[in-house]
């Protein structure tokens, strides 16, 4: 079968996150979709997968028109979706989540489940895939590249022509993506169309016969795998010009300044254990990490919302142990965490509201309604986001303007130390910018930023010092962040 | 860069993708509705009785409306948090108590008293929230068998009668025609208005039910908001407890029954999402009088009382079928 897509368009808002995108999958071949964080790989691979419908631009399945109501319907004409998230309910079996949206059709004469033949049919699908993965393991054991192939397990059970992968948001460790990528290679040998969305050029290189290559929703081009070097592919990728101008100027490191921050042998839960770290008035201290490494623990041990197991932390000279996330604010710490619409800010709320939630002006128990309009108004003119009135509701607001919102309300405390957690998760380019600027000119009027991001060129690109961590220690120290490389940072975490 | 607020013309995106005309004229139905009911109820009930629509009859709304408005207010903060609290019955009970039992002595200062007892059983209900992590449903529903427990156990199941003078002039008379409790009702709910609208703690209250985590990791004192929200309501309770006890003059086991189901209705039918983050106490008060309009003009009509059931809860179900908010809440359970 073959799948074309020409002069795909999609909207959200204001963001255009698909814009003239064309990709054709041929039978039997695998086809990467490749670009950086908001490229539109995810969405293009959605369009195809009935999961959204394009604003326009025509889709064809050998020929004929193919414009699938969901992706139940997609999956009834042979084209079926591995999912971004992981959706595994942990309290099931391997088998019950392979079939989980048709255990109907293991039903025997009483309505009772034949388990043993679903796990047969679980176990026939695995074996397919070369996953050696126990149909009757305790799925809340296994790692995330196991989940993600019983994922892939669950999308083969429908029999499609057609397998669309997306990328795994969540950071596999090496093994787990060999693992997924063996798993591709098999299917190739089967004569399956495979598509699938990555970032990872070591990936794409090791199993795809064309890629297709975005860049801000925009379609690049289409090439052969072998007909392109890896580093053409990462300058169409990114766009030489962009990748040098994204980035504000560093100023000088300026050993006389004072520590803001300093951690101990600070050990949190069981995902820290004993890491010591500094970080100096006008700095961005990056941290490098796998999921689960230990900077989440770090963050939320400093904000206050985890207690240390061990080991102290001082701010600006003196014992720091902040009791509450209140403490912590109260202290001049400000914490921009990762899931932006749970933890970041109230979407319903309006962007005033957001703004001023962490300190708000007040008299006595009254809440000064007027120098909270000052304040807002002041930091939407400062951080540049786009609103017609501080009184609109965030739910109006691109994902890039949100992200300026959390900013904002991180920046209204003038806090001394400010800890961003992948601060441009799912930000379009032109907002990345104006955060990275934001975030350059505080820290040169001297706030100190913690920056954790799963995004290495941002990391490499805005930090001064780098630290890599490794299963909840520090595994790697680089002074000069502008000389990293990603390649050296990866090897020290995983 | 653009950067002037007020130059920035562009227009405000429609995250939802959904026409814009149509969502705000949705909007303007939902907001809408509680008054448009109110109205209806009024218009119909005038019809079929010719006495509802009278001055004394308006009076006596007010009156049987006073007690139930008190406890309503107070429990619109804790719905805005995101919150429950089903004991509020059993605290207007104990709080009528502890006022039959202290009005000999101290007066119209029975009121004190009546203040101290509810505020108690909010803080022992706050406390279980916000500092036991019992879920506020079973919490409030473990308190409510608990507090009218204490009542019986104090009665005995008698009633406890108030026949201080001082006491009932002051809670029972009228001044210019309109009776004390009612404009007690009045004061309260525009503290109630000022401190949702214009106070920090509304905001805070306000931030929890928006996104509780959200507003943890901002800082936000959510233990103490929390903690001094079920006080705040078993204050009001204490005093709803006095006017239904000055009203009935004795303290009953079986008062406050079931006031808990009317005083969440009300909330809700008056527009204050279950699901928390927003909160209105204008709605309240449209909320207290559809539910008390509406039991009311049905006694004055002379609809049957066994059917009265069916239609309070028929009207229940259709305000909130009518006014939630189906995007905020992914899945509803």
């Amino acid at each position: 079968m073959t799948l074309a897509a020409s002069d795909l368009r999609k909207s959200y808002g204001q963001t255009r996150a698909v814009d003239g995108v064309s990709v054709v999958l041929r039978p039997g071949m695998v086809h990467a979709i490749v670009g950086e964080n908001g490229a539109g790989k995810s969405t293009t691979l959605r369009m195809l997968a009935g999961a959204e419908p394009p604003d326009s631009g025509v889709m064809t399945l050998d020929e004929a028109s193919y414009a699938p109501p969901s992706v139940v319907g997609a999956a009834a004409l042979g084209v079926s979706l591995v999912y971004q998230e992981i959706t595994i309910n942990r309290s099931l079996t391997v088998a019950e989540n392979i079939f989980i949206d048709r255990l109907r059709q293991f039903a025997g004469p009483l309505g009772f489940i034949d388990r043993r033949r679903m796990e047969a049919a679980a176990r026939a699908i695995l074996e397919r895939i070369g996953a050696q993965i126990p149909v009757s393991a305790d799925t809340g054991r296994l790692n995330l590249g196991e989940l993600k192939c019983i994922e892939i397990a669950r999308a083969l059970s429908t029999n499609p022509k057609i397998l669309l992968l997306d990328e795994s948001t969540a950071y596999l460790d090496h093994r787990e993506v060999q693992a997924v990528l063996r798993v591709i290679s098999e299917l190739k040998g089967q004569g399956m169309t495979v598509a699938f969305v990555s970032h990872h050029l070591d990936e794409v290189l090791a199993v795809a016969d064309e890629l297709t290559i975005l860049k801000d929703g925009q379609y690049v081009g289409t090439y052969r795998t072998t007909e392109i070097e890896p580093n053409e592919i990462h300058r169409r990728m990114v766009g030489r010009e962009l990748a040098r101008s994204i980035y504000p100027p560093r100023p000088p490191g300026d050993p006389s300044k004072p520590v803001v921050f300093e951690a101990c042998e600070v050990a949190v839960g069981r995902e820290l254990g004993g890491v010591s770290l500094n970080v100096r008035a006008g700095e961005i201290l990056g941290l490098a990490g796998l999921k689960g490494a230990g900077a989440e623990a770090l963050f939320a041990a400093i904000c206050g919302d985890l207690p240390l197991r061990g080991g102290s932390m001082t701010l600006a000279g003196s014992l720091y142990a902040p009791s509450s996330p209140t403490s912590a604010w109260g202290q001049g710490v400000a914490y921009l965490p990762g899931d932006r619409h749970n933890e970041g800010l109230i979407a319903d709320f309006s962007i005033l509201d957001n703004l001023v939630m962490a300190r708000p002006p007040h008299h006595g128990p009254f809440f000064d309604r007027a120098a909270a309009t000052a304040i807002a108004g002041d930091l939407i003119v400062q951080i540049g986001i786009k609103t017609q009135s501080v009184d609109s509701s965030c739910r109006s607001l691109s994902g890039g303007n949100l992200q300026k919102v959390v900013i904002g309300k991180c920046l209204a405390v003038q806090p001394r130390l400010l800890l961003l957690n992948n601060p441009t998760r799912g930000v379009d380019i032109g907002a990345r910018t104006e955060i990275y600027r934001i975030v350059r000119q505080k820290a040169a009027q001297g706030l100190a930023v913690i920056l954790s991001s799963e995004d290495m060129p941002e990391l490499i690109g805005m930090s001064d010092r780098l630290l890599v961590l490794r299963q909840g220690q520090i595994t790697h120290r680089i002074e000069t962040a502008a000389d990293a490389t990603e390649h050296d940072i990866i090897g020290h975490m995983a | 860069m653009e950067t002037n607020v007020t130059s920035i013309a562009t227009k405000t995106p429609n995250a939802t993708g959904e026409p814009g005309v149509n969502a705000s004229r949705f909007e303007v139905v939902k907001r809408g509705f509680p008054l448009a009911m109110l109205v209806l109820l009024i218009v119909t009930f005038s019809i079929a009785s010719p006495r509802f629509l009278t001055f004394s009859n308006f009076l006596i709304v007010l009156q049987q409306g006073t007690v139930l408005l008190v406890a309503a207010l107070g429990m619109t903060f804790v719905i805005m948090a995101g919150s429950i609290d089903l004991s509020v019955g059993s605290i207007v009970a104990l709080a009528a108590l502890a006022t039959a039992l202290t009005a000999d002595s101290l007066g119209a200062a029975a009121i004190i008293p009546a203040i101290a007892v509810g505020a108690a059983a909010g803080l022992v209900n706050g406390v279980l929230l916000a500092k036991g992590k019992v879920p506020s449903f079973i919490a409030t529903m473990g308190a409510m068998v608990v507090y009218r427990g204490i009542v019986l156990l104090f009665t005995r199941g008698a009633p406890v009668s108030i026949e201080d003078e001082q006491f009932l002039n002051v809670y029972t008379n009228r001044t210019l025609g309109i009776p004390h409790s009612v404009i007690i009702g009045l004061v309260l709910m525009v503290v109630a208005y000022g401190i949702i609208n214009r106070t920090v703690f509304g905001r805070e209250v306000r931030a929890i039910g928006g996104g509780e985590r959200v507003a943890i990791l901002t800082g936000i004192q959510v233990a103490r908001v929390k903690i001094y929200m079920y006080v705040l309501l078993g204050a009001l309770c204490g005093i709803a407890g006095l006017l239904q006890g000055a009203r009935a003059m004795a303290a009953t086991a079986q008062l406050g029954e079931g006031l808990e189901l009317d005083v969440i209705a009300a909330v809700v039918v008056g527009g204050t999402p279950l699901t928390g983050g927003v909160g209105s106490v204008v709605g309240t008060m449209l909320g207290v009088l559809i539910i008390t309009l509406l039991s009311n003009g049905m006694n004055m009509a002379g609809v049957d009382p066994y059917l009265q059931n069916i239609v309070k809860g028929t009207v229940l179900v259709c305000a909130v079928f009518v006014t939630i908010d189906r995007r905020k809440i992914g899945i509803i359970k």
